[in-house]
């Protein structure tokens, strides 16, 4: 896969509707191209980019945690109701 | 009559809700997800307060990125205080979302300490991009954390 490949997979996703992927898309991009105007070593670039993959899990993380409160917060509604009827 | 109408009416209810709940305790004990939510860790002011820490020490740090010094020092910092927060998320029950997220945090943290420790030349904007990538994943993940139930 070419740089310029690589480039427009980047501003297609940088259009997909997804704020959290648009954005990353971007960011990829702007660190790319950062790198090669030589504000970056290929090494930080390497790095950086597995950063960016980090976050993506952190993400993923996040978005479980927040589907468990969500979940946590209506069993114990249900708790409650449950106590005040019987 | 009428009470005998009433007090059936009740009992009816309280077979209901008696229903209901035992469905849920089968949900709980057989479902891992509802287990999980259920059981959840609750709201937990010194994991709350160490994210906080290491946000506000990653969004000052990126000030000090022309310094080398001075952002070693903070690189040292802020590794030390994201590899405390993985190692307190770590063992409190239920919590394997948010210390996976830890982990990942201080994984992002320590590469930043490893090049100054090794005395490589860091970029600024590699520096910048590190604190910036800390503080952000910080704020998702403070997010949630407040959010747990109290």
């Amino acid at each position: 896969m070419s740089l310029d490949e690589i480039y427009a997979g980047l501003d297609q996703l940088a259009n997909c509707g997804d704020d959290t992927f648009a954005n990353a898309a971007k960011y990829v991009k702007e660190t790319s191209i950062a790198a090669q105007a030589g504000q970056m070593t290929a090494s930080e670039l390497t790095e950086t980019m597995q950063d960016i993959q980090k976050q993506m899990m952190i993400i993923e993380d996040i978005n479980q945690l927040q589907y468990k409160e969500h979940l946590n917060t209506l069993i114990n509604g249900i708790i409650t109701v449950a106590s005040f009827a019987l | 009559m009428a009470k005998l109408v009433r007090h059936t009416k009740e009992n009816m209810e309280r077979n209901k809700m008696k229903k209901l709940i035992v469905l849920l305790a089968m949900l709980i004990t057989g479902c891992s997800t509802i287990k999980d939510s259920y059981l959840m860790t609750k709201f937990d002011a010194n994991e709350y307060q160490l994210i906080t820490q290491i946000r506000i020490d990653s969004r000052y740090s990126i000030n000090d990125c022309d310094n080398f010094f001075a952002a070693k020092n903070d690189a040292a910092v802020v590794a030390k205080e994201t590899e405390l927060f993985a190692l307190y998320s770590e063992h409190l029950p239920h919590n394997g979302d948010s210390y996976k997220a830890a982990q990942a945090l201080n994984e992002i943290a320590q590469g930043l300490v490893k090049r100054y420790t090794a005395g490589e030349k860091v970029s600024t904007q590699f520096c910048k991009l590190k604190f910036e990538g800390i503080e952000h994943s910080a704020d998702l993940i403070q997010t949630v954390l407040g959010g747990r139930p109290r």
